[in-house]
C-alpha cells in the first residue's frame, strides 16, 4: 500500500518546489530599485493608516466553526458511502438516524438567522 | 531515407548501450524516484503549457463573444498565428519584473503563499487516471486525498491578505476565505454521491463503474443530476472565479487576497487559479462523464472496429477525456463573459441555503437506489 | 525498510521542530501556521503506519477546517504579548498539572496494552472499507453519540456567537420571490373624464 504513496509525496514535493523555482528566478532577474512609496502597502493612493489587521465581524467565525461540523460530517460519509451495498439497511438507517440529528442542528441555525448574511 | 534510418539505429543503440546501462547501474531505490519524476515531468510539462494556453483562449473566447479579436499581434518568427506567443510574451515579461515585498509585510510567509495555492493545484494530478490505467499513483483513497488537497489550498489566500499587511488585501482573504469553506460542503457531499453510486475511492474504478453498454446513457450526471450541476457550481465558486469573484472585486477592494503581489510572485497565483480550473473540468469529466469512456453505445464501437482512424476515433481513449475537460474549461470562460457578479450575502445564500439542503436530500435518494441495486444495471 | 524509515525520521523531525516552535514563536499567527506543518508531519506518519483513511482525514479535518478557524480567531485578535508573558508565571502551577495528568495517563495506556506489529499491508488493502465495515454496524451506538455531540456543537456555536444587529439593511430574496402582482400594483378602475 505504501509504494502506491511514494509517488504522491513526490509529487507534493515538486508541485512545491516548482512555485519555488519560479519565484527565485523572478527574484534573481527582475530589478530592485525599491523607495518608500513603492513599498508602501496599496491603499487606494491615500497614505496608508492604522494597523491593517484589524477586527472582523463576529459571523465569519460561525460560518468557520459550521464548517468544521459539515467537514467533520462528510469525513463519516466517506466510508459509510463505500461499504452501502454490503452493510445494506441497518447502514442506510444508522446514517439517515445521523444526518437526521444533524439536520435538525441546520433547520435551527436555519431558523435563527445563523446563515442570513445582513 | 537510408541516412534517416541509419541515425535512427545509432540513436537507440546509444539509448540501449549508455542510457539504460547506466541507468541499471544506479541503485534500485533511485532507479523508481527517477522513473517517477519523469512520469511526473510527463504530466506536468504539458499541464503547465495548459495552463498558460488556457490564459490566451481565456482571452479569445471572451474577445469573440464581445466582438472582438482578442490578443493577435505576438507569434513567432514574424507571423501573428493568431496571437499564438502571447502567453510565452506575458511569462517572459512577468519574469523580468519586480517583486514588491510592502513595508509591515512578513517577508516569509508573503512569499510562501503563492507556493501553498500552487503546490496543491499541482498534487492532485497525481491520482487522476489519464486512461485505463494510465495514472502514476494507483491509490485507494484518492478521492479523499483530492478533497483534502482542495481544503488546504485556502491557506494560500489567508497567508497571502495576512502578511501583505493591506487592509484591501485582509478584507479579500476574509471574504474568499468564507466563501471557499462554504462551498466546500457542498462539493463534499456532491463527492459522496459519486462514491456511493461508484462503491469505490479510486478514480479508475469510478470511471469504469460508468462503463455501460449504452455509452452515455450509463454515465452517473444523469442519475446524479442535481449533484453534478452543484459540483460543477461549487467549484467554479471554489476557484473564486466568475460570477463568484468578489475576492478579486476590481471595483472594490482592486484584486483581494493578492493586492500587493507583483512579478513572479503575482505570476504563480495567477498559474494556481487555472491549473485548478483544469482540476476542476478534469474532476467533473471523470466523475460524472465517464473519463475517458467514449460517448457511443458498445454496439456501434464494434461495428466500426476494422476501419482504422474511425475506430480509434469512436472507441474509448484519452482524447474523450479532454474533449470533456475543454467542455468544461469553456464553460468556465463562458459564465465568465455571461454572468454578472453575485453580491456577497447572496454567494452565501446559494451555499449554505440551497446546495447543502439539495445535496442531503438526493444523498438519501441515491443511498435508496444503491441498495435497490439500481447502479450498474446496464454495466458490461 | 531502509527508506521507509527515513520518511519517518524526517517526517518526525519536522514535527518536533515544528511543535517547539508552536509554544516559542512570539506571532500567535506564526504559532498556528506551525500547528498546522505539525498536522501535516503527523499524517504523513499516520500514512507510514498505513492508516491511510485516517491520514487523510487529519489533513482534511484538522489542517482543511479546524486550523482555518484558528487561523480566523488568531488573526483578527489583538494579542498583547507582554501581557502573556506576565501572565506566564500564573498559568505555570496548571499547565504542569495537564503535563503529569497526560504524562500518567499515557504511561498508564502504553503500559497496559501490549500490540504486536502487525504485518505490512497487502497493495489492494483498503483502509476506508474495512472501517465502513465496523463503524456503521458494530459500532452504531458510538457513532449516533458522535451525531448528537455535533449537534450540541451547533447549537453552542450559535448560542455564543450570534449577534443580531437590528439596524443593517439587507434583501430577503425568499420575499422578494414570494412577491405577487397585487402586493405590487393596484388596478384602478375609473370613467372617462371628459376634456375642459
Amino acid at each position: 500500500m505504501l509504494e502506491n504513496y511514494l509517488p504522491v509525496l513526490i509529487f507534493l514535493i515538486i508541485g512545491l518546489a516548482v512555485g519555488a523555482v519560479m519565484i527565485t528566478l523572478g527574484f534573481v532577474l527582475s530589478p530592485h530599485k525599491p523607495d518608500s512609496e513603492k513599498l508602501s502597502p496599496y491603499e487606494c493612493g491615500f497614505e496608508h493608516f492604522g494597523d491593517a489587521r484589524m477586527k472582523f465581524d463576529v459571523r465569519y467565525y460561525l460560518i468557520a466553526i459550521l464548517f468544521i461540523i459539515f467537514d467533520l460530517e462528510i469525513a463519516f460519509l466517506f466510508p459509510w458511502a463505500i461499504v452501502l451495498t454490503e452493510i445494506g439497511m441497518f447502514g442506510y438507517v444508522a446514517m439517515a438516524i445521523f444526518l437526521g440529528i444533524l439536520v435538525v442542528g441546520f433547520v435551527y441555525e436555519w431558523k435563527k438567522g445563523a446563515l442570513e448574511w445582513e | 531515407m537510408e541516412w534517416l534510418n541509419t541515425s535512427i539505429d545509432w540513436l537507440t543503440l546509444l539509448f540501449q548501450e549508455w542510457v539504460v546501462v547506466y541507468f541499471q547501474m544506479l541503485p534500485e531505490a533511485l532507479q523508481t524516484v527517477i522513473l517517477i519524476v519523469l512520469k511526473i515531468v510527463v504530466i506536468m510539462v504539458p499541464l503547465m503549457l495548459s495552463v498558460a494556453y488556457l490564459t490566451l483562449a481565456e482571452r479569445k473566447v471572451i474577445g469573440s463573444m464581445q466582438i472582438r479579436m482578442g490578443p493577435n499581434r505576438v507569434g513567432f518568427f514574424g507571423y501573428s498565428l493568431a496571437g499564438f506567443g502571447q502567453p510565452i510574451a506575458d511569462a517572459v515579461k512577468l519574469m523580468f519584473k519586480e517583486i514588491i515585498i510592502p513595508t509591515g509585510a512578513n517577508k516569509y510567509l508573503f512569499l510562501t503563499a503563492p507556493l501553498l495555492s500552487l503546490g496543491p493545484a499541482l498534487a492532485a494530478w497525481a491520482v487522476l487516471p489519464f486512461g485505463e490505467g494510465i495514472v502514476l499513483a494507483e491509490v485507494n483513497a484518492a478521492l479523499l486525498y483530492v478533497l483534502a488537497l482542495t481544503s488546504v489550498g485556502v491557506y494560500g489566500v489567508i497567508i497571502a491578505g495576512w502578511s501583505s499587511n493591506s487592509k484591501y488585501a485582509l478584507l479579500g482573504t476574509m471574504r474568499s476565505a468564507a466563501q471557499i469553506v462554504s462551498y466546500e460542503i457542498a462539493m463534499g457531499f456532491a463527492l459522496v454521491g459519486v462514491l456511493m453510486a461508484a462503491g469505490s475511492l479510486n478514480l479508475g474504478e469510478i470511471v469504469n463503474a460508468q462503463r455501460g453498454d449504452y455509452g452515455i446513457v450509463s454515465w452517473f450526471f444523469l442519475p446524479l443530476f442535481p449533484l453534478f450541476v452543484i459540483y460543477f457550481i461549487s467549484g467554479v465558486a471554489e476557484t473564486n472565479r466568475a460570477p463568484f469573484d468578489v475576492a478579486e472585486g476590481e471595483s472594490e477592494i482592486v484584486a483581494g487576497f493578492h493586492v500587493d503581489y507583483s512579478g513572479m510572485a503575482f505570476a504563480v497565483f495567477f498559474l494556481a487559479e487555472y491549473a485548478n480550473m483544469i482540476l476542476i473540468a478534469a474532476l467533473t469529466s471523470l466523475m460524472f462523464l465517464g473519463g475517458w469512456l467514449s460517448i457511443f453505445p458498445a454496439s456501434w464501437i464494434a461495428l466500426v472496429a476494422d476501419i482504422p482512424v474511425l475506430s480509434w476515433v469512436v472507441g474509448d481513449g484519452i482524447h474523450w477525456f479532454f474533449a470533456k475537460m475543454s467542455f468544461f474549461l469553456l464553460l468556465f470562460l463562458w459564465f465568465r463573459a455571461t454572468f454578472p457578479r453575485y453580491r456577497y450575502d447572496q454567494i452565501m445564500r446559494l451555499g449554505w441555503k440551497v446546495f447543502i439542503p439539495i445535496t442531503i436530500v438526493w444523498l438519501l435518494l441515491v443511498g435508496v437506489f444503491v441498495i435497490q441495486g439500481w447502479f450498474g444495471l446496464g454495466a458490461a | 525498510m531502509g527508506f521507509e524509515n527515513i520518511v519517518f525520521y524526517v517526517f518526525a523531525g519536522i514535527m518536533v521542530f515544528s511543535a517547539l516552535m508552536v509554544i516559542t514563536v512570539k506571532n500567535p499567527v506564526q504559532a498556528a501556521l506551525f500547528l498546522v506543518l505539525t498536522f501535516f508531519s503527523c499524517a504523513a506518519i499516520w500514512m507510514l503506519l498505513e492508516a491511510e483513511f485516517l491520514a487523510i482525514a487529519l489533513v482534511l479535518v484538522y489542517v482543511g477546517a479546524v486550523m482555518v478557524l484558528f487561523l480566523f480567531v488568531v488573526m483578527m485578535l489583538d494579542i498583547n504579548v507582554a501581557r502573556m508573558r506576565a501572565a506566564f508565571m500564573q498559568y505555570l502551577p496548571i499547565g504542569i498539572a495537564v503535563l503529569v495528568t497526560m504524562a500518567v495517563m499515557m504511561f498508564m495506556v502504553v503500559n497496559q496494552i501490549h500490540i504486536d506489529a502487525p504485518g505490512r499491508a497487502a497493495a489492494n488493502y483498503n483502509n476506508t472499507r474495512e472501517l465502513g465495515l465496523v463503524l456503521y454496524t458494530v459500532y452504531v451506538y458510538p457513532f449516533e453519540i458522535a451525531a448528537v455531540i455535533l449537534l450540541v456543537a451547533i447549537i453552542a456555536a450559535i448560542a455564543l456567537t450570534l449577534r443580531r444587529r437590528p439596524n443593517t439593511k439587507h434583501q430577503n430574496p425568499d420575499l422578494q420571490i414570494a412577491v405577487k402582482r397585487d402586493d405590487r400594483i393596484r388596478m384602478v378602475k375609473m370613467d372617462t373624464e371628459e376634456k375642459k
